[in-house]
């Protein structure tokens, strides 16, 4: 799919080029949702995931 | 079961011993409350008759990288208070909140006016099941980084389907209308407004109809953590002329009941409750900033395996 799209957009990255931008883009996501789910003071998320911040042990809470 | 801590202080003909039950090594943060216990003695090793102890406990000092889940209470004044001596002993009952070390400044000051002093301090260790959660945590973070990174890695599958599992995955109330016959004593039961991170003042006071008269009580003052259904703070029969004051810190941002009994000779028993809602203070977004660098370290670490892994695999 992703050769589709880069054929027709005639774009051509290499292998090494292509992970490391899916990379960057797979450790964003995954440390906006470590974010909101560690850290963030939204009532519903912080009460939801209260006690799994607390069983990790180097989680600060309130 | 009792075990004696640190080593006896020889301080002007008074040694002071400090013990914990259960002992020590058994304890847990945030887990039961503790049994505290000092004992003072004479030169001959007998127990001091009167007197009493200061006493203040601090709380451990930030660790370099990593946080407690309470960072707050770190490194702060957990407990103040002056304590009554009897038969050379002082008890309490503390929940101690986070792992680390704790200091305990203890200043003894006998009838006659020799005075002792002296720190004691004992090491907290956390609970073994939150480090087994966060081990298995960080192994989950590890293996979702490592399939992302074969995954990632030369792409060749006609269609590769990622999946990435997120692996976050009352006492009965007091009545005044218990007393039958109309007390003779009053008592007031005053506390601070509350906030995690500093010491709040806890007031008893007895109020008499003579205002001269301040006949000694026996108190027990308990502190209950409502939604953990814990004791963090608890004295017992504590003998006092009319008035107790202690400093004392809320660890967690929740409500607490605090309840005072008061027995005095030939008055009706004497109770006060209240409930204190404590502030609770979100912890900083860079105190955020290791914890989360550990975990996106991890997938890092992850995907850099995985990589190697597939094309390792590749080159056979």
């Amino acid at each position: 799919m992703e050769r589709i799209v880069a054929i027709w957009l005639r774009l051509s990255v290499s292998e090494q080029t292509a992970f490391l931008i899916k990379s960057g883009i797979f450790l964003s996501v995954c440390g906006a949702t470590l974010f909101v789910a560690l850290a963030a003071s939204y009532p519903a998320v912080h009460d939801t995931l209260h006690n799994v911040r607390h069983a990790l042990a180097v989680v600060p809470c309130h | 079961m009792f075990l004696l801590l640190g080593q006896p202080l020889w301080a002007e003909e008074l040694n002071i011993y400090f013990k914990t039950t259960p002992r020590v090594a058994l304890l847990r943060p945030f887990a039961d409350p503790v049994g505290m216990s000092l004992l003072v003695t004479g030169a001959d090793g007998r127990p001091i008759n009167q007197g009493h102890v200061d006493i203040r406990l601090d709380a451990p000092k930030p660790g370099l990288f990593f946080s407690t889940d309470f960072p707050f209470v770190e490194g702060t004044r957990l407990n103040e208070m002056r304590l009554g001596l009897r038969q050379g002993r002082a008890n309490w009952n503390y929940l101690l909140p986070i792992r680390g070390e704790y200091r305990l400044t203890v200043d003894v000051v006998s009838l006659d006016g020799t005075k002792a002093s002296t720190v004691f301090a004992f090491k907290i260790r956390e609970n073994e099941r939150k480090w087994f959660t966060l081990a298995g945590f960080s192994i989950g973070l590890f293996l979702l980084g490592f399939a992302a990174g074969r995954i990632f890695t030369q792409a060749r599958a006609a269609a590769a389907v990622f999946i990435s599992v997120a692996l976050l995955s009352g006492l009965a109330g007091v009545s005044a209308e218990q007393e039958i016959v109309k007390p003779s004593h009053t008592a007031v039961l005053e506390i601070e407004s509350a906030k995690v991170g500093t010491a709040t003042g806890v007031q008893w006071r007895l109020e008499s109809e003579s205002t001269r008269e301040k006949p000694t009580a026996f108190l027990t003052l308990t502190i209950n953590h409502l939604e953990k259904s814990k004791i963090v703070f608890g004295v017992e029969k504590l003998s006092v002329a009319g008035e107790f004051s202690m400093k004392f810190q809320f660890p967690d941002g929740a409500e607490y009941r605090v309840a005072a009994v008061a027995n005095i000779p030939g008055v009706p028993t004497i109770r006060n409750e209240q409930i204190v809602p404590v502030t609770g203070i979100e912890p900083p977004v860079t105190a955020m900033v290791p914890v989360l660098s550990y975990f996106l370290a991890l997938i890092v670490l992850g995907l850099g395996a995985g990589r190697w892994s597939k094309l390792r695999k590749s080159g056979e």
